[in-house]
């Protein structure tokens, strides 16, 4: 991990296909890749400004229900995405939010924040407006939202979306509650010490 | 789904999540569904509400003394990683350990004469142990000696004998070791359950006797570590990892049937209605319960306590006991693991305390007074007994492939020893574990900038 740094662990999840690694891809890539539903992504590490994010992509477990506690442990923020041109990925954002609170330590669902994407807003099918979704998430999720209309092929928003991240931890205490001298690696070499008790 | 798969893996302790995540780097298409809506089958780490449900049934509630339900992550089955053991060789193989955190345990007990006795963690822990007698000091020092040196290929490190051939029992009399020492060694470095080690070829128990004192050596305190958020952590990281490279995964997906078409040389697996078909299963001992057999069984009580034991250093929050069968008058090791918050298994201020030992009478759990007798005040407590289940046959015939369940050692040694036999008999080779290159590349970076900082 880096140190003194602090890191921010975000998990994007939703509906399959709606573009969730896209918009990882072009935020961390710079670049837009047509992509097979989610292969061989994972979390990566970038910094921006004065604090490390650390992105989760579900790795395609989300498919059939199947996120494990794990990934979202210790997240700080929750991006939620949806595809504009298909309005029941925006309804299923519910049900994507009651599975990260239940499977999260959260102590105040109403205060943590969420992100809403709605992806792919270059393709002329859209039949979900911006204003109609604010509407829709406010009524069905409420709690502290942040809205964004995106577009991964276009590459519209999806710097924002994680500057508003960042910016908003700046100022913000570190929330990880585990000192890291404790934890240990493995990965490092090990040592050449000896001992024989 | 309505579709062919190589694999498909039913349920997801974590021998079979490590099986899933080896198998799909390897290219496989690999389907893992589980009938519980959670990760790690019997392996898993459960919330109070879930531990609390599973013997209590739907209808009560945990009492609220016990505190929020989120904050415990107890574990079913009850081991700790050795530092330098295979479980941990496997992730730096897989390069699964981005995915988890530990810390070390924080020292390890053996019982001995009434009480609980430190094992050594240093050489003046060693000297000053009440465990080793004045005149057992020197002998014990000769006996380590030549472990320490020993090398299988090595012929001048032996000493002379054949320890392929020779007994452990000959080579303790040989260097002179009384029987309380012997048994120190045999339970609480070579973490044997009982002493048919004895009566066997010395090689064995010299590697695990290296093995204790090389992850001893990892990282002072104990040669254990432990995940937190405990080790229902484990199957979960192996899962992404299968995840990662095309695995699919369905949770609350129970199991109707499984026919096997001989013509086609397919099996087909129907859950919920649809079915999909593969070449192999890979599933844990429950899916098939015609295709094993019970060998003993095993009792697990976990007990939750609302302060560090009395009997060990109060300012550890994570220790093990070993309690070694003569010690009880028993035919094998009843073990104690002890976790708290700072693994992050319990809320603040409690201790998770979980005894376990193979069942030996009719009464199981009134053979686990001597353990309960070390844990102070206990406020609440979950006993299972659980069979040990070893597969009849080993999958080659019909493309089944079951895992074991697991034992009750200490550790995961024998876990892993499972699952490489199991990969060499699904895929028809060895599987052999490397440091992965990503992490290599770590190494090489990590020596690098040290260098510049000298």
């Amino acid at each position: 991990m880096t140190k003194g740094r602090k890191i921010i662990k975000v998990v994007i999840i939703g509906e399959k296909s709606v573009g969730k690694t896209s918009i990882l891809r072009r935020y961390v890539d710079k670049r837009f890749v047509t992509l097979k539903p989610t292969i061989g992504v994972d979390f990566v590490m970038v910094s921006e400004n004065m604090v490390t994010l650390q992105l989760w992509d579900t790795s395609g477990q989300e498919r059939f229900r199947s996120l494990e506690i794990s990934y979202y442990r210790g997240a700080d923020y929750c991006i939620l995405v949806f595809d504009v041109t298909n309005e029941k990925t925006l309804y299923d954002l519910k049900l994507w939010r009651d599975d990260f609170i239940e499977k999260t330590e959260i102590r105040d669902p109403i205060l943590f924040p969420f992100i809403i994407l709605g992806n792919k807003i270059d393709d002329p099918n859209r039949v979900v407006t911006e204003k109609a979704a604010i509407q829709w998430c406010k009524d069905n999720i409420g709690g502290n939202l942040t809205y964004f209309d995106t577009s991964a092929k276009d590459n519209i928003n999806i710097e924002q979306v994680f500057k508003h991240i960042s910016n908003q931890c700046e100022n913000q205490p570190q929330s990880n509650e585990i000192p890291p001298e404790q934890l240990i690696s493995l990965t490092e070499k090990k040592s050449n010490q000896s001992s024989c008790c | 789904m309505d579709e062919h798969y190589d694999v498909i893996v039913l349920g997801t302790g974590l021998k079979e999540c490590i099986i899933s995540g080896l198998l799909s780097v390897d290219g496989k298409k690999v389907l893992h569904m589980d009938r519980n809506g959670y990760y790690g089958g019997e392996s898993a780490s459960l919330n109070m509400n879930q531990l609390w449900e599973k013997s209590h049934g739907k209808e009560k509630k945990a009492p609220e003394t016990l505190g929020s339900s989120r904050d415990y992550n107890v574990d079913l089955i009850p081991k700790f990683i050795l530092s330098s053991g295979l479980l941990v060789k496997m992730l730096l193989h897989t390069d699964v350990t981005r995915y988890l955190d530990f810390k070390v345990v924080d020292g390890s007990y053996v019982y001995s004469s009434g009480k609980i006795n430190k094992v050594p963690s240093t050489d003046t822990e060693a000297l000053t142990s009440s465990l080793v007698g004045l005149l057992d000091k020197l002998p014990l020092r000769k006996f380590f000696i030549f472990v320490q040196n020993y090398e299988e290929n090595n012929p001048a490190t032996h000493d002379g004998l054949n320890l392929k051939i020779t007994t452990m029992d000959a080579l303790f009399k040989k260097y002179g070791l009384r029987e309380n020492i012997v048994d120190f060694i045999g339970h609480a470095l070579a973490l044997y359950l009982d002493d048919s080690y004895l009566q066997q070829p010395a090689h064995d128990t010299i590697m695990r006797m290296k093995l204790y004192a090389d992850s001893l050596a990892r990282y002072s305190k104990s040669p254990y570590i432990y995940p937190l958020y405990g080790l229902g952590e484990l199957p979960q990281a192996f899962a992404r990892l299968s995840a990662i490279y095309g695995g699919t995964y369905m949770l609350n997906k129970p199991i109707e049937n499984i026919v096997f078409d001989e013509e086609k040389k397919i099996i087909k697996v129907t859950s919920e209605g649809e079915t999909v078909t593969c070449d192999k299963i890979v599933c844990d001992p429950s899916y098939f319960p015609n295709k094993v057999q019970k060998k003993g069984k095993i009792i697990r009580s976990i007990c939750i306590l609302n302060g560090p034991i009395p009997s060990a250093d109060k300012k550890f929050e994570s220790l093990q006991i070993i309690i070694p069968q003569k010690q009880v008058k028993r035919q094998s090791d009843m073990y104690v693991g002890v976790m708290s918050s700072a693994h992050c298994v319990c809320p603040k201020g409690k201790y998770i305390a979980i005894v376990s030992a193979t069942v030996e009478t009719n009464e199981p759990e009134k053979e686990l007074a001597p353990a309960y007798a070390l844990l102070g005040p206990i406020q609440e407590k979950f006993v299972y007994i659980s069979d040990f289940i070893e597969p009849i046959a080993d999958g080659t015939a019909d493309n089944v492939f079951i895992s074991k369940s697991y034992d009750a050692t200490s550790h995961f040694e024998t876990t892993c020893e499972d699952v490489m036999d199991m990969y060499k008999r699904i895929t028809g080779k060895d599987l052999v574990l490397t440091v992965h290159p990503n992490i290599l590349k770590q190494q090489e970076e990590a020596g690098n900038q040290e260098q510049e900082e000298q």
